[in-house]
């Protein structure tokens, strides 16, 4: 129960952040981490898939409500909770990833940072390209995921970390 | 039928991935910017003390440079005061040219009503940003209304309003479009933003016949009856014919910084309703 509790004050803190203060800084146009995205990747590695999707689709909705975008963020949210299990397959080399006994603070550093990026990249790929709706401004698009993945690669990486190191193993 | 749910259950999650895709996707591609706007001074009725704060804060250290631009504002607008009122009282001892019409009914005459308000969020990272202000319908905030820059510059247009807020389509964003012309000429094209950078905009289909050069001012047209004529745009920075060598297409760099925006000013086209409606049923007035 407590846990849950405090993964739901994790998924508020997030949404809060994304909106009250990341999407409020205007450096510029280049320059728009998506770290929301952060509670995709500390959800224990062995959430059932159905929860990854659904929890995905509201982390999503909440978004898209308080920042007025139609439907975006639960697009990208969802598809990258969805994909997130062979995400982490692909950076572990695991077969299974519903094996138990794998946690996400028991991943070696690299391959924690490996499985942040990729979640990362997924997310705003999507995310960045199906707000572009083409492919014009391609190298554009692709800056502007390389500038903001960056940012939010480096301040997830903390957040969690700290989330771990400060939350769950207490 | 067992076989049935059995592969029910193995797919459900996907069917329901894809079903939640599906619905967002549907959602995303018929959300215009008025629906976000809808959305957004919904949730605005909610989140707005907090950003509307944040936005104060950040308001504050801005503070020092909006007194200057407001004091040179000021000083322009004495100097056009002073021109009207001697326009005025030439008019006056002319007992032909206002006779019968009072002080009272020539203010009512004006066509633009002015107002001003507070941003309270501003993006400049999407493709399709947009503004929120902390003036809505109960503060007189209407759709369709211009927004200009203390200092007189194009910012935008109101998209949507709720009681307390109300939601702006700036020029950054590429749904945006509005007509502009080069000062001094009369040739007008067709204002949009490419999404690139956010101190410049594009103009295109300008006629080739248009007088231009690199640093002349492009100022709106007036043809979009949003903004009045003659509202800065920005300076013409570089232009190319184009292929078919009928039209140039312009790159304007704007004069306002939409980086850094924290008062803005709203204008009402009192007649838009009116002209909209004639435009929109031109038979039937006649």
């Amino acid at each position: 129960m407590q846990k849950n509790l405090t993964y739901a004050g994790a998924f508020l803190a997030l949404v809060l952040l994304q909106i009250f203060l990341v999407d409020n800084i205007s450096l510029s146009v280049y320059f728009h981490p998506l770290i929301y995205v952060a509670f995709i990747i500390m959800l224990p590695l062995d959430t059932p898939p159905v929860w990854m999707v659904v929890w995905s689709a509201l982390l999503g909705l909440m978004v898209d409500v308080m920042t007025g975008m139609g439907g975006l963020n639960v697009f990208a949210s969802t598809a990258t909770g969805f994909l997130r299990p062979y995400l982490v397959n692909l950076v572990t080399g695991h077969a299974g990833v519903d094996d138990s006994s794998m946690a996400l603070y028991r991943l070696p550093d690299k391959n924690f940072r490996w499985y942040i990026i990729a979640v990362v990249v997924m997310h705003s790929a999507i995310y960045f390209f199906m707000e572009a709706l083409s492919l014009h401004h391609f190298f554009h698009t692709l800056l502007r995921l390389v500038v903001s993945d960056a940012v939010a690669v480096v301040f997830i990486y903390y957040f969690v970390k700290l989330f771990i190191e400060k939350i769950l193993k207490r | 039928m067992y076989k049935l749910i059995e592969f029910l259950r193995r797919i459900y999650v996907v069917l329901l991935f894809l079903f939640i895709e599906g619905v967002a996707l549907n959602f995303y591609a018929n959300s215009s910017y008025y629906t976000q706007a809808k959305i957004l001074s919904r949730a605005h009725s909610v989140a707005g003390g907090v950003q509307s704060s944040i936005f104060g804060v950040k308001h504050y250290f801005t503070l020092r440079g909006e007194n200057e631009t407001l004091a040179k504002r000021v000083a322009e607008l004495e100097g056009e005061l002073a021109y009207y009122r001697e326009n005025d009282m030439n008019a006056a001892t002319d007992s032909l040219t206002m006779e019968g019409i009072d002080s009272a009914v020539r203010v009512s005459l004006s066509q633009y009503r002015y107002t001003t308000a507070r941003i309270i969020s501003n993006s400049i990272s999407r493709s399709r940003n947009l503004i929120t202000l902390n003036r809505g319908t109960m503060h007189g905030v209407v759709e369709d209304m211009a927004v200009i820059s203390p200092s007189g510059m194009m910012i935008g247009y109101v998209i949507g309003c709720s009681e307390r807020y109300s939601v702006v389509l700036p020029i950054l964003n590429m749904d945006f479009r509005t007509s502009g012309k080069i000062l001094g000429d009369e040739h007008f094209g067709s204002i949009s933003w490419s999404g690139n950078s956010p101190y410049k905009v594009e103009m295109t289909d300008l006629s080739k016949h248009a007088d231009i050069e690199i640093g002349d001012e492009v100022v709106s047209a007036g043809l979009s009856h949003y903004f009045p004529e003659g509202i800065k745009i920005g300076y013409v920075e570089s232009y190319a014919i184009n292929d078919t060598q009928t039209s140039y297409s312009v790159t304007v760099r704007l004069a306002a910084d939409m980086t850094k925006l924290n008062n803005v000013i709203l204008i009402e086209n009192i007649d838009y309703g009116e002209i909209k409606a004639l435009e929109n049923n031109p038979v039937s007035e006649f």
